[in-house]
């Protein structure tokens, strides 16, 4: 392999991991934006939606047999089931909390992800499961440079749900909406939107995106465990705060960004691999230090 | 006059039970240290059935040197305090000699206590490379230690024709050992370690690593950490193009490995320790077990058998019950046919020849290579 073709490929790598980051960061970004919440139960989300798509998928794959058409009815039936989850946990543990300091959510959120991932541990024993979706080999081969049709169809589909997604919110009325909320929620009651429910729909959407990435990342990577959502919630995060915690192309810049770091950071000659990660939270730490609002975030005025 | 009647049946009950547990004059005591109760409870239960089943053949074939053979158990626990205690027990009951051994940890301090005592020992499982340094001469090792792998994994990189090895490790102590030995021994022999890496456990996206990897044109790929993560590397690497061989070690001799790596996994070469399933020279004890004990063996049983039988055979060699004459027979081992493997000891007390085996995966299953 040539230095360019190694460029290329590692390009295409980063590329993909950062679909992944950049999905599972809207849902933190979108929640912090409405409500100044860390959801740390996110990245559990992205667990349980791979678990849901997984049952959903073995359960129709036996009626209409496993291809395309099924893994994306199941990716849909999982975003729907993980959203609704959203939804019943942002009614259930946050919503009483919304007056509460911000501590206090905080540590809710972090029970939420506590339930999530040992309820999930409790059913599935602790044990790996092989999510073995038969999706083959064959992809485009540029020489040295290889980019599989799985891959693609991650990227294109990642793209599109982003894409959706921008619209809705800069376009809609529920997005303007949303976007009012961001600035001032008594003012948006005042003005009589029905603020409870435009909270439940952010969690719906930030929940349901990140089932889609759980679903992706099961198809994709072939095993699902309880604390999966782990690293990648941690991940995503960091990728929320490097694009500006609150913007919506900031979270998709940030996974971007941190997923072409890790790509990049791998293949630096002299060191191993085991820097890679030195090097995105090393970035975090600066960008917190030089510009702590995150490469697209506005500067805001603190509320006490 | 009840207390005296109570005393009287008690006692002579008591005595009768002593008459049962006392061996006949003609018979050779044998000492089994295992974990009898506790975590490895289960894995310490199998290979004392697996002695036993040994000594049932011993001696329904006659004995060793016209005597029959009678076991002792002490239970280790698992816990270097319980294990020196069966020890002594089993030390102060004159046993000639010592199989069993499974947690490394509460076999390492035993070592000393049948050393001192001059009682031969033959550590039929643990395998951990301090127990070669605490050896005092009279314990032998039957199991592979880390170096074995290292030597078993090295060897079969060189019957591949293989010149450049990447090396993957997940950066714990198990892993990262088992990927230091096998650089140093790899370079030392003049071959050249082409990529040295970790993967962070849980991570599930590896491309860039495989990107790396597949950059340096290694002609195999050595995974020494576990099945789960080893399941994704072996995906990823196929699914990038990677067509050279891949070896995983010890820790994911799994068949989940199998199961989340689907297709991407044939042909994948695994080291593992010598488990009754992959021997074909363990067939009759595999039957015999499921006979006598209605289950079948687990890893370590096939070891324990062979122990006690190599225990046997060093006896009938020294022609004596005298113990320094058993741990002089023991040392002077050639080549003994035991199921996992012919033994024959280094000059420390350890396997001169691995008998890790070599598996290969076929048709989603793990078969001898």
């Amino acid at each position: 392999m040539s230095t360019l073709d190694i460029i290329l490929q590692q390009f295409a790598n980063g590329l993909i991991l950062g679909s992944f980051y950049a999905m599972v960061a809207l849902g933190y970004t979108m929640v912090y934006g409405i409500i100044k919440l860390l959801n740390f139960a996110h990245g559990d989300l992205y667990m349980v939606g791979g678990f849901v798509g997984f049952l959903i998928l073995s359960a129709i794959s036996g009626l209409l047999g496993e291809s395309w058409t099924t893994i994306v009815c199941s990716m849909v039936l999982s975003m729907l089931a993980v959203g609704l989850l959203g939804v019943i946990i942002q009614r259930v543990a946050y919503r009483p909390m919304l007056k509460a300091p911000r501590l206090s959510i905080l540590i809710t959120a972090l029970a939420v992800s506590m339930i999530l991932s040992n309820g999930v541990m409790t059913i599935t024993d602790g044990e790996y499961l092989a999510f073995n979706t038969d999706l083959g080999y064959e992809g485009l081969d540029f020489g040295n440079v290889f980019i599989s049709y799985t891959q693609l169809a991650l990227v294109i589909s990642a793209s599109l749900l982003m894409v959706i997604l921008y619209f809705f919110v800069n376009k809609t009325l529920y997005g303007k909406a949303m976007r009012a909320i961001a600035i001032d929620q008594d003012a948006c009651k005042l003005m009589g939107i029905n603020v409870n429910q435009i909270i439940a729909l952010t969690f719906f959407i930030g929940s349901s995106l990140a089932a889609a990435a759980g679903v992706m990342a099961g198809v994709y990577y072939g095993s699902l465990h309880f604390s999966m959502g782990f690293v990648i919630g941690l991940k995503a995060f960091t990728a929320a705060v490097i694009g500006g915690i609150g913007s919506i192309r900031g979270a998709m810049l940030g996974g971007l960004l941190l997923g072409l770091l890790e790509a990049f950071g791998t293949q630096l000659p002299f060191i191993g691999s085991e820097w890679k990660d030195v090097f995105s939270f090393g970035l975090l730490i600066l960008l917190l230090i030089l510009k702590p609002t995150g490469i697209l975030g506005k500067t805001e005025i603190e509320r006490m | 006059m009840k207390t005296k009647i109570f005393t009287t049946v008690f006692g002579s009950a008591l005595a009768g039970l002593l008459m049962l547990g006392q061996a006949n004059a003609a018979d050779l005591k044998i000492g089994i240290m295992v974990p009898t109760t506790g975590s490895e409870a289960t894995a310490g239960k199998d290979m004392e059935n697996s002695i036993k089943l040994a000594v049932n053949e011993i001696n329904k074939a006659g004995g060793v040197l016209g005597m029959n053979i009678v076991t002792i158990t002490g239970d280790d626990g698992c816990d270097p305090q319980m294990a020196t205690s069966a020890a002594s027990k089993l030390v102060s009951s004159d046993v000639i000699g010592v199989v069993g051994g499974y947690c490394s940890g509460a076999t390492l301090p035993t070592l000393k206590i049948y050393g001192d005592a001059g009682t031969p020992f033959v550590v039929a499982a643990a395998n951990s490379t301090k127990l070669i340094d605490a050896n005092p001469g009279t314990s032998f090792q039957i199991n592979s230690t880390g170096f074995d792998q290292v030597n078993t994994a090295v060897k079969l990189f060189q019957d591949k024709g293989v010149k450049k090895l990447a090396i993957v490790h997940q950066g714990d102590g198990y892993s990262e050992d088992l990927a230091k030995l096998t650089k140093e021994k790899w370079t030392a022999m003049g071959h050249e370690v082409v990529a040295y890496e970790v993967v962070n456990k849980g991570e599930q996206d590896q491309s860039s690593l495989v990107t790396k990897i597949k950059s340096k044109a290694p002609d195999a790929v050595f995974w020494t950490a576990y099945y789960s993560d080893g399941a994704l590397l072996i995906k990823q690497l196929r699914q990038a193009g990677f067509r050279n061989l891949i070896a995983v070690g010890d820790g994911s001799n799994s068949p989940k490995l199998l199961e989340i790596a689907g297709k991407a996994a044939e042909g994948v070469f695994c080291f593992s320790n010598p488990t009754a399933e992959y021997l074909p020279a363990a067939k009759n004890y595999t039957e015999s077990y499921k006979t006598s004990y209605n289950q079948a063996p687990d890893a370590y049983g096939p070891l324990a058998y062979d122990g006690m039988k190599l225990m046997a055979d060093a006896i009938t060699r020294a022609g004596s019950t005298d113990k320094a004459a058993i741990v002089k027979a023991l040392k002077e081992t050639k080549e003994f046919n035991g199921i996992t493997g012919a033994v024959t000891f280094t000059d420390k007390n350890t396997l001169a020849k691995s008998n890790f085996v070599v598996l290969v995966a076929k048709g989603g299953k793990w078969a001898l290579n």
